[in-house]
Order: C-alpha cells, then structure tokens, then sequence
C-alpha cells in the first residue's frame, strides 16, 4: 500500500478521532466551569464532594476509568454508549484539571474589580458572569490550551471500546497490509497535524477575546 | 433635611473598635469632605454607609431612610451610591464604553443602545469620549479615574464616594481632579470626598469634617482647621500636611 493510501484510510478515522476530542473537552470544560463556579460558592459540604471528586480523577488512571465506565456498569444494568463511557472517563479526569487551571485563573482577577461591582449593587452570580468568569477564561487560556492537547493525546483511548478513529483505523491496516512502520509514521504526523489545527483553532478564538493587560499582551 | 444622616454610628472589627460614634450630615448638592490620618476610619466609614461592611451600631438615613438593618434592600442602596475607589477598579477586560454600559444593562435595564447613549453622555462630562474604544490597561492613572467617574455617574446616584481620589496619582494631578470635583458641585451632584490631601480639600470644599480615632473631632471651615485650631489632634494633623509641602 502506498503512503496515500495509508493516509486516505486513516483520514476516515479522523472525524472520530475530532468527534471524541471535542465531546470530551466540551465536558471538561463545563465540568470545569462548573466546580469553579460551586467553589466559588463556598458552600460548605459541597467542598468535599469537589475534592473527592479531583482527588479520584487525577489519581486513577483515564483508561480504568473508561473499562469501569463501558465494561464494568453494565454489571449493575447501566448500559453506555462508547461515546457516552469517554465523556465520563476522559472528559471528567479533563474537568478535574481544567477546575485547577481556573482555579488558579480566578485568583489571579483583582479583588478591587469584584468589591467595585459589589459595590455597584450586582449581585454575586451577576459578578462572576459579568466580571470574574469572563477574566478567568482570559488567564485561563495557556491552561487550557495543554488540557485539549491532552485530551486529543488520551483520545486513541476511545479505539478500546469500539469507536472507529484513527488508531483503530492503524490498527485493522496494520493486521491486513502488515505494514506497521509506514502505518504508525502516518498516525503519528495525523495526530500531529489535528494538534496544529486544534492549536491555532482555539489561538484564534483567544486572539478575538484577547484584551490588552491580561495575559500575553 | 440632610440628604445623608449618619448618627452615632459604630464599626467594631473584633475588639478594635474602628468608628466611635460618628455624626455627619451631608446636604444635597453639598461637596462634604472627610479628613484624618492614615488608619482613622475614613475608608470604613464610606464602606458602612453602603453596607459593603456592617455598621456595628447606629443609623444611617439616606433621603430620610434608614439603611441599616436586615429588611434594607442592600443591592438597590448601593445602586444608588457611586463609588469611586482609590484604585479604580474598572473593570479590565470591558472597554471603557463597556465599564460605563454595565451596571446600565444588568442593573438598570437599559438596552445595548440606550445604554452607550447614557454612557456617552457621562464619557463627554469627563471629556473621556474619544478614548471609549480604549481599554484600562491603554489609560493613565488620571483618565482611569474618569472612566471611574462616569460609571459612577452613569447610575445617576443620590451621592458619589471618593475614596482619596488624588492618592494614586501624580501629585500635579490634584489640580484635575478638583476641577472634576467642583464640576460635579456645578451640575448638584452630592459627594462625600475622604481625603488627606490638604490641596485638595481646598480646592473643593470650604467645611472639613475633621476624623481621629473613630470619631469626628472637628467640623469647620479649611482655613480654621489648619491655622492654629484648638484642638492639639487637628493641630498636629494639619501642622503636618502644611509642612509636609
Ligand atoms: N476588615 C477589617 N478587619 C479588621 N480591621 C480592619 C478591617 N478593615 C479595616 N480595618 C482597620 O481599621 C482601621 C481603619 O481603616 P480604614 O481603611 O478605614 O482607614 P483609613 O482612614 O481609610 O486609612 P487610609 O488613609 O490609610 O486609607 C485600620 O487600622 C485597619 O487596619
Ligand atoms: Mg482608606
């Protein structure tokens, strides 16, 4: 098999490949924004629940998680969808990191910003949609931008429970044309080429938020 | 009536009691300044009487309300309370116009439109129009003081705090902010002004109220306090500053 070849039969996974990398950072990311926002909250038994729940999913490893999810709920009758079972493995572990990055975000919005709108008289979901989350996203960004990596590197993950991307693509090829070398090479500049489109895609819509005096300008 | 009552009012953080009985009335269209050394409650005081802490004691009546207590509606008090902070604080991920446009959106409920055109107006007053597309970072420490201003103004308050308006900035800028302040008092709008710029307060007030220790030990006009007052506080406050220039 030509190197064309090789390449036009792994493209028919990439759709996949960008289909799981996006529904798992979708998930991170509302996963993320969400515990930053209850942290902020302070309610305090919820405390817990968010620390337990960071704890667990940066300490086990993506793919147990993803077998717990697809092969070991079905055990207790809960059946998931191989797309559905990444969301909550993947996607989750990247909620859990991104919770730190905009941690780590919100400390950095002056707390002068957030009395002058207290005093102003906005309430406070009002000041952290208005004048907190929308810095946080800003000082947020390098942050973010290692965690969708991430997320694109973890996604061959999905091949494991039947989702036909790339990976799963190299791995049939592999098994009929024996070509591995040749195979892995292509995977490996695909995976690499959707890296740089993933990086300047989300470069460009930073750049079209970007404000002077916040983060890299 | 007074358009603001404060009356023995008390703030106590833990043991340190911070204000001690405190009286001041603030008339409308007044330009009322406080002053007193670094530490004797100046900040405090404003920041009670808008609730952001809580008196420990006594009243404040806002156009012959009383604001403290639980029942007070504390979001609608401050709406109508501008503030203009030593810092700024304007917020720095919004343009200028946008700063201006917020509180006019999401607490006044005016449309995008008929907010800019409110913002525009209170942008002109403090001649800050053409630089509305800029954002804080592009402005200098006097100009963000406007935009400060203007968002303060924008809400169309019974009173606006300033809280040392010159104390972040250039010493030569105090002459500018005067001239903000006294066009303030042209157009009637009430302000309470804490302060230890000596310069300043002349230039925008005749009647001092005169903090030390929690409480207000002087009310007199400028010239007064500082030329061999009575009382030794005010003496050596004013002894200071004078010499200090
Ligand atoms: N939240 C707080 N908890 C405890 N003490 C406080 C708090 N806020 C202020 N204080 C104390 O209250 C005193 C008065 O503070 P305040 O900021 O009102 O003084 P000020 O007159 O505005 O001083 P300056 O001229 O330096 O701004 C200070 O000694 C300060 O340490
Ligand atoms: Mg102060």
């Amino acid at each position: 098999m030509s190197a064309a070849e090789i390449f036009w039969q792994l493209l028919r996974g990439a759709p996949y490949t960008l289909l799981v990398t996006s529904v798992c950072a979708a998930t991170g990311l509302c996963v993320g924004l969400f515990v930053a926002a209850l942290r902020r909250a302070r309610i305090p038994g919820l405390q817990v629940i968010i620390a337990v729940y960071a704890y667990v999913f940066r300490g086990v490893p993506v793919l147990v998680l993803l077998f717990l999810a697809y092969f070991g709920l079905p055990s207790i009758g809960i059946k998931l969808s191989p797309l559905l079972a990444m969301a909550l493995s993947l996607g989750l572990t990247a909620g859990a990191y991104l919770a730190e990055v905009f941690r780590g975000a919100l400390a950095s919005v002056d707390t002068t910003e957030i009395i002058a709108a207290e005093a102003m008289g906005f309430s406070r979901l009002q000041i952290m949609r208005l004048v907190e989350f929308p810095q946080m996203l800003r000082f947020a960004v390098p942050g973010m931008i290692n965690e969708f990596t991430t997320i694109l590197k973890y996604s061959p993950f999905a091949y494991t429970v039947g989702i036909p991307e790339i990976t799963k693509q190299a791995t049939a090829l592999t098994a009929r044309t024996l070509q591995g070398i040749e195979i892995y090479l292509c995977v490996g500049l695909l995976y690499f080429a959707i890296y740089r489109v993933v990086l300047s895609t989300i470069r460009l819509v930073a750049s079209r938020y970007q404000v002077p005096g916040i983060g890299n300008s | 009536m007074a358009l603001l009552e404060v009356r023995d009012l008390v703030k106590r953080f833990g043991e340190t009691t911070i204000l001690n009985g405190v009286n001041l009335r603030v008339q409308k269209g007044e330009v009322k300044v406080v002053m007193g050394r670094s530490g004797s409650g100046k900040s405090t005081l404003l920041r009670c009487i808008n609730r952001l802490e809580e008196p420990t004691s006594g009243s404040i009546r806002l156009h012959d309300r009383e604001v403290t207590g639980p029942s007070v509606d504390i979001r609608a008090l401050r709406r109508s309370v501008g503030f203009v902070f030593q810092q700024f604080a304007l917020y720095r991920h919004l343009s200028v116009l946008d700063n201006v446009t917020l509180a006019l959106r999401h607490l006044g409920g005016l449309r995008r439109n008929e907010a800019e055109e409110k913002a525009r107006h209170e942008l002109a007053r403090v001649d800050m129009t053409e630089h509305r597309h800029k954002f804080p970072a592009e402005l200098s420490g006097g100009q963000k003081q406007r935009v400060a201003l203007a968002r303060a103004l924008a809400m169309d308050p019974d009173v606006v705090f300033f809280d040392e308006p010159t104390s972040a900035l250039d010493p030569l800028m105090c002459r500018e902010v005067a001239i903000l302040i006294n066009r303030l008092f042209v157009d009637g709008v009430t302000v309470l002004c804490v302060t230890h710029d000596l310069t300043l307060a002349r230039l925008i007030s005749d009647r001092v109220i005169f903090l030390d220790r929690g409480r207000v030990c002087a009310e007199d006009a400028i010239e007064n306090l500082s030329s061999g007052h009575a009382d030794p506080r005010v003496q050596e406050f004013f002894g200071q500053e004078a010499s200090g220039r």
